[in-house]
């Protein structure tokens, strides 16, 4: 579960996140929108541990991404906006040995993440490629394998659509539900919500905090 | 645990030497390069009548030492500049989003930039000895090999402190002057005993101007000053104190920038 309370960031003199909070329970895809600049990509970094709030606190189970750094990112899976993160003259395997061996994988849990990664997006035949031959939507199936390849228990993703087309999305969205299926959480941040996801939750970002039908903070479900 | 933790060093290795082989005649324009270096100071070596040198071979050999040094030297220096690269890329905050960690991350990537100086330096002084006649002294040519590794993990730590300060300001300023001046006051193409006695000191307190002297001996026979021993104690000494804090100072970069939310800046 992720649990987020009181998050503030300023940057600058200009406030983004204004005492936040969110509670995210086992098994659930929460989509954020909310307009340009309002700090979707903000909220998600801190959920990520790559920046730090200016005050509150986030946890995954227990775990706090500062405190307890290791445990904290072996648990988490981050698909930042654009198409950053790629080393344009490695090719597609050599992308998911790396970020196996750096999620620290092992022994036969590193050749199954990777071989089920290529199954679930389908990049069996763009293996050999190397990223700067790729087009944008084939790189983005390649960043979001590298988000979901160490099985994260967490996975937030910063407008995951980017360039996809139809078959590609479907691809995504069954990693998304196998996620959601085994008790994982997905947040899915981005200006508009896509009608064909199947959130559980939608919420709009503004002013620093989260508004939707559900409340922003709602009771911790049954474990 | 720690086999994962090394396998993940090695995969940054590879991925380094992937790239490097990507571009098909980079391996080649590197090792080249190594012939004009040594052929401009064979040439002139032979100039040169000194009283600090038996003879114009003796400085080339001093020379020729020197360059392969001061290569390991500048492959260390060079993180501060990947990581900002890695940064721009959007790759660095992959390497801190992982289990593996930013600290660690940037230690391996020193790897492959000191292994290539280290395989140049070996080619340099082979071409040499072919091309010029470099005399080896080949009774403790091996030994130069783990002094070398001893020397380069000794500049590592420098780089971390370079690289510290590389996360917190976006840049790292006078990294040029930096080995400009290491050069100037180690050894690297003159005796240290030919600087005036107000900067001579500066020679004494860095981990440069041990490893030279040491290689130099190892490598080329030349006489040292002090006892190889005393040479070992400060690179090792060097090494013991500047790596933890140079590890401590890019942790507390690191922290700073993610604190400050920086960390995602360029």
């Amino acid at each position: 579960m992720l649990t987020a309370a009181g998050l503030r960031k300023s940057w600058g003199s200009r406030t983004v996140l204004d005492g936040l909070d969110l509670v995210v329970g086992p098994g659930t895809l929460v989509g954020v929108h909310g307009a340009n600049g309002i700090g979707k990509t903000t909220l998600l970094r801190i959920c990520a541990g790559l920046i730090y709030a200016d005050g509150g606190v986030v946890e995954l189970g227990r775990l706090d991404p500062r405190r307890d750094r290791a445990a904290y990112q072996s648990r988490v899976g981050f698909l930042a906006a654009g198409d950053r993160g790629l080393y344009a003259r490695l090719t597609v395997i050599q992308h998911l040995e790396l970020w196996g061996r750096v999620s620290l994988l092992g022994g036969e849990r590193f050749e199954v993440a990777i071989g089920r990664m290529i199954e679930r997006l389908a990049l069996d035949e763009l293996v050999g490629q190397r990223m700067d031959r790729l087009s944008m939507g084939q790189r983005q199936r390649v960043r979001l394998a590298m988000a979901f390849l160490h099985e994260p228990d967490l996975v937030l993703l910063d407008e995951p659509l980017n360039s996809l087309d139809e078959r590609a999305a479907a691809l995504m969205l069954a990693c998304v539900a196998e996620l959601t299926g085994r008790g994982g959480v997905a947040i899915w941040c981005s200006p508009t919500l896509a009608d064909e996801a199947p959130f559980d939750r939608r919420l709009e970002l503004d002013g620093g905090r989260l508004y939707g039908p559900a409340p922003a903070i709602e009771a911790v479900p049954a474990a | 645990m720690i086999g994962r933790q090394l396998r993940a060093a090695l995969a940054i290795y590879h991925r380094d030497l992937q790239i490097f082989l990507s571009y098909r005649t980079l391996a080649f324009s590197t090792a080249f390069s190594a012939v004009f270096s040594i052929a401009l100071f064979y040439y002139v070596s032979q100039l040169l009548s000194v009283r600090s040198f038996g003879s114009p071979d003796d400085y080339f050999a001093f020379v020729v030492v020197g360059l392969v040094i001061l290569a390991v030297l500048q492959s260390t220096l060079v993180l501060s500049a990947t990581v900002r690269a890695e940064l721009v890329a959007g790759t660095f905050e992959r390497v801190l989003l992982s289990p593996f960690g930013g600290v660690r991350g940037a230690l391996s990537m020193m790897i492959f930039p000191i292994v290539q100086a280290i395989v140049l330096g070996i080619w340099t002084l082979a071409l040499a000895a072919v091309l010029f006649h470099l005399s080896l002294h080949w009774a403790t040519v091996p030994l130069a090999l783990p002094v070398a590794i001893l020397a380069a993990l000794s500049f590592s730590a420098i780089a971390l402190l370079v690289t510290a300060v590389m996360i917190v300001f976006k840049q790292a300023p006078g990294i040029g002057v930096l080995i400009a001046g290491i050069t100037l006051v180690s050894g690297f193409y003159f005796p240290t005993e030919l600087l005036p006695s107000w900067i001579a000191w500066i020679a004494q307190v860095q981990p440069f101007t041990p490893a030279v002297e040491l290689l130099r001996h190892l490598l080329a026979g030349l006489p040292m000053a002090e006892p190889a021993w005393v040479y070992l104690l400060k690179l090792g000494g060097f090494l013991v104190v500047l790596m933890p804090l140079g590890a401590w100072a890019l942790a507390r970069g690191i922290d700073i920038s993610q604190r400050r939310g920086t960390i995602i800046e360029y």
